[in-house]
């Protein structure tokens, strides 16, 4: 048991133990209050809030709204990912900017851009109108659609980052490897480069997911109270309606959901790592 | 009609030109060698030929077919990478079969040929692991195997042997010559490496600036460089700048600092001319071509002796030797000759 | 280039470039919405005016907020950099089992909700005793930052060669010196974006800092989103764009220092 001794380990305790004390102890303490009752060890706040169908709907809205964000932004930032490790000087310097800019801008200022963008007479409604998609202008504020342009938009750049970082060192000899072989264009995509950039598309949708899913300044503003997400529902449990309660049991399905994706995101890069 | 044939081949990368109209033939069967330094434009040429680079101008026609203008799948042109481009998410067995699947082969052929393919590179013991957990020199035999197993009309290789150590490297390319013989496989192999391009090839196409500037079997090469480039790139020699004192029956008189010696050729008088002997060619003791010098350093090579002279004026004679009784004490003055007919001369450049 | 290979490359591009303008349009839209002279928003303004900008010195609650935000933001990120560096020395150089743990453990505040963070903290701070609303937002922002400088200085230390230390006391370096002039200046770079990327996170915190705000210690974000909810006028546009201002002086000074690539390294 030497190495317990060794006092370079000794450098990690006050950081530990700060985040021990104040981050993990509340956070098991919460866990904890959730499942006690007055008498006793019980499930039952979270068997209630299973039989209202009210608070399905929360799980669905919470769910179909992060499912959507995360295609969106993987539908774009797949391709812009390639794009941003292969792009000239020029294309690649605006990329980064375009990614780094909105990250280090708060979330309260581009959701209420998100708030101008998607009103009537917002830019988005008048692209739709002039392509003729639309036959006259709407609002897509406080809609759904809307909830998921605004916050795919500012959780895009975490779906690009990680499969980028991938694509960029991915030997570009591979596909001409592939294509002297015999393999066509799209053999080559399918068999090469998709398994290759999985482990960074993994780690992306786990990113945007798990933010999505816990998101709440962004709904807050695009879309309002009357289309409730887990997370709106714990904020307002415990900020407007001081119902302790329904917000620690919301509290803890949160932190599970986000516990789960991050584990089992981490369960599958660790096995496509292991194959790549 | 040569099996590959590449005519007029030339490509510019911006303003500059890579390849200035190349013509290259290679029988079927053949080992062809690209050696030149770096930038002289074999790889550009390797990688026109494989079509992963559209000439400017020119064509290339493979077994009486012109594949100018096809993609590399379509081309039935097999390419050994320099770092090997392995699968990495691919065992052993999945990227040998990469190329059989790609051309939709039956399970059971893709089958048998891998397994032929790596007995062939002594792999079959390695088929499941990954590929990342081989070393250099079996990761080489797997990209081999792989480029081997879908039996292209034409095989390249890209300086496949240069993050081998040296000793390994000696055995890979006896083993993989052995193996492309045994196959019939016709070859077009990229070096900087003469010592590699001597062993392996059948003939080989020296490069410089773009141009092949000589082709011809190994030792004809050695013997006889057709430029003073590549007499220079392959092999060692003494160079001695002169002028031609007049040809008299196929023999020059040239005039160096070493005095008037004598070589093979023709040149008028007054030419200035450059006069090379290789070091093994030169004995102790006067010859026809006789020179006085004075040994500044003898370094011992295990099988033979390589001597450095010196002359007047500073030009330097290198001799390679390997009967001498004991390595020679530098400072001491010696006598050294040699043949004309060993003698090489070229117009000054 | 066959057919698909083109069409690969068009998807590829056409991606770039909707990727390039969709992220600035709230940058874009927030900056122009802020120059425009009328309150309702509609782009291109009618006509340009600076009155929303003439509006800031008296707006209220807005110099407090923003002033309660960068003393806690800054805080947080001396006290993270200093406590994550120590921790971060630790994980690389140590010896003791479960090293991997800790360090997963100590970035795990990014991943996990912040508003049910936020609530733990709040009730585990009530439990303590604490109800100061200051002074939790400081010790709740470390749990923000701490993440950030962990998981970049860890990247930068375990790719530092030790060897060079060695080299450097060969030379005639204590070894105080030889850390100050060799390891201080191969971490400078994870320090200053760390830190960067710290200090933005702490300065745009909302779901763990709604729940240590009182009538008279709010944060930046906090006020900002008060406003939205009940005034929204162009004014929050101006605030914001000095934040973008902010953030492509971050961002100008990060690519000076480390390079807009290295920037984007995950």
């Amino acid at each position: 048991m030497k190495a317990w001794r060794d006092p370079v380990a000794l450098l990690a305790v006050p950081a530990s133990l700060y985040l021990l004390l104040l981050y993990a102890l509340p956070l098991l303490w919460l866990l904890a209050k959730s499942f006690t009752g007055a008498e006793g060890l019980t499930l039952k706040p979270y068997i209630e809030f299973f039989s209202d169908p009210f608070n399905w709907r929360v799980v669905w809205n919470t769910l179909s709204v992060a499912l959507w964000v995360t295609l969106v932004c993987l539908v774009v930032g797949y391709p812009a990912a390639f794009a941003l490790a292969r792009a000239g000087a020029a294309l690649q310097i605006a990329m980064l900017v375009a990614i780094i800019l909105p990250l280090s801008v708060g979330v309260v200022v581009k959701a209420f851009a998100w708030q101008i963008v998607l009103q009537r007479n917002g830019m988005v409604s008048q692209l739709l109108v002039a392509t003729g998609v639309w036959d006259e202008p709407q609002r897509l504020l406080f809609t759904p659609p809307g909830l998921v342009l605004g916050a795919a938009n500012i959780f895009l750049p975490f779906m690009i980052l990680p499969i980028y970082s991938v694509v960029k060192l991915i030997d570009p000899r591979l596909l001409e490897a592939g294509a002297t072989l015999g393999a066509a264009p799209v053999y080559r995509f399918v068999k090469i480069m998709l398994p290759l950039t999985l482990p960074g598309v993994v780690s992306g949708l786990a990113f945007v997911f798990s933010m999505a899913v816990s998101m709440y300044v962004i709904p807050s503003l695009l879309i309002g109270d009357r289309f409730q997400t887990l997370s709106t529902l714990t904020g307002r449990s415990f900020l407007f309606m001081r119902n302790e309660q329904l917000g620690s049991t919301t509290a803890v399905i949160l932190l599970a959901l986000a516990v789960s994706v991050v584990v089992s995101s981490s369960w599958l890069a660790r096995r496509l790592g292991s194959r790549a | 009609m040569s099996f590959l044939e590449v005519s007029g081949a030339e490509k510019s990368f911006g303003a500059a030109l890579v390849l200035g109209g190349v013509d290259l033939a290679v029988a079927q069967g053949e080992f062809v060698s690209l050696l030149g330094p770096s930038g002289c434009g074999k790889t550009t040429l390797l990688r026109i030929v494989a079509g992963l680079l559209a000439v400017d101008r020119g064509t290339v026609a493979l077994d009486g077919r012109n594949i100018t203008g096809l993609p590399p799948h379509k081309r039935d042109v097999g390419v050994v990478f320099q770092n090997y481009a392995l699968f990495p998410h691919l065992t052993v067995a999945e990227n040998v079969a990469f190329g059989l699947k790609a051309h939709r082969r039956s399970a059971g052929e893709t089958k048998d040929a891998v397994k032929r393919f790596l007995d062939l590179v002594h792999l079959s013991d390695f088929a499941d692991r990954s590929v990342r957990a081989l070393s250099g020199g079996q990761q080489q035999r797997v990209a081999v195997a792989r480029a081997l197993a879908v039996r292209p009309k034409l095989l390249l290789l890209d300086e496949p042997f240069s993050a081998l150590d040296r000793k390994l490297r000696e055995t890979m390319q006896i083993e993989l010559r052995r193996l492309l013989r045994e196959l019939g496989t016709t070859s077009v192999f990229v070096t900087h490496d003469q010592d590699e391009a001597l062993t392996m090839s059948d003939r080989i196409a020296v490069m410089n600036r773009g141009a092949i500037e000589q082709l011809d079997t190994p030792e004809a090469i050695y013997r006889r460089p057709a430029t003073p480039f590549a007499l220079e790139f392959v092999g060692l020699s003494t160079r001695l700048a002169g002028t031609s004192l007049g040809t008299d029956d196929g023999i020059v008189l040239v005039e160096t600092a070493l005095g008037r010696l004598r070589a093979p050729g023709s040149f008028v008088k007054g030419a200035p001319v450059l006069l090379a002997v290789r070091p093994e060619r030169i004995k102790i003791g006067a010859a026809e071509n006789t020179a006085n010098a004075r040994l500044r350093d003898a370094v011992f090579q295990g099988s033979k002796v390589q001597l450095h002279f010196e002359v007047r004026d500073g030009d330097q004679l290198m001799v390679e030797t390997s009967d001498l009784p004991q390595v020679p004490a530098p400072g001491s003055e010696m006598t050294l000759g040699w043949s004309s007919a060993d003698t090489l001369l070229y117009p000054a450049p | 280039m066959t057919p698909v290979e083109r069409l690969g490359r068009g998807i590829m591009w056409s991606a770039a470039i909707v990727t390039v303008v969709f992220l600035m349009t709230p940058l874009v839209v927030t900056v122009a919405a802020s120059f425009g002279s009328s309150s309702v928003f509609s782009l291109p303004p009618p006509a340009w005016s600076m009155r929303w900008y003439e509006r800031l010195a008296n707006t209220r609650g807005l110099w407090p907020a923003l002033l309660v935000s960068v003393e806690v933001a800054a805080f947080a990120t001396i006290v993270a950099l200093g406590l994550g560096t120590l921790c971060a020395i630790a994980l690389v150089r140590g010896r003791f089992p479960g090293r991997e743990g800790v360090a997963t453990f100590l970035v795990s505040p990014l991943m996990l909700p912040g508003l049910v963070v936020g609530i733990a903290m709040l009730q585990g701070f009530k439990a303590a005793g604490l109800r100061e609303a200051y002074t939790s937002l400081l010790v709740a922002h470390v749990i923000i930052t701490l993440p950030y400088v962990v998981r970049t200085v860890l990247g930068a230390l375990s790719l530092f060669d030790f060897s060079l230390i060695d080299a450097a006391r060969t030379l005639g370096c204590s070894y105080p010196t030889a850390i100050l002039r060799v390891l201080v200046p191969a971490l400078g770079p994870a320090f200053l974006t760390s830190g960067m990327f710290a200090f933005l996170a702490s300065m745009d915190n909302y779901p763990i800092s709604i729940f240590f705000t009182d009538g008279w210690t709010k944060t930046l974000p906090i006020q900002m989103l008060q406003y939205v909810e009940e005034n929204p006028d162009p004014t929050i546009a101006a605030i914001s764009t000095g934040l973008v201002l902010l953030a492509v002086l971050v961002l100008v000074v990060g690519d000076r220092l480390v390079g807009l690539r290295k920037l984007a390294d995950f």
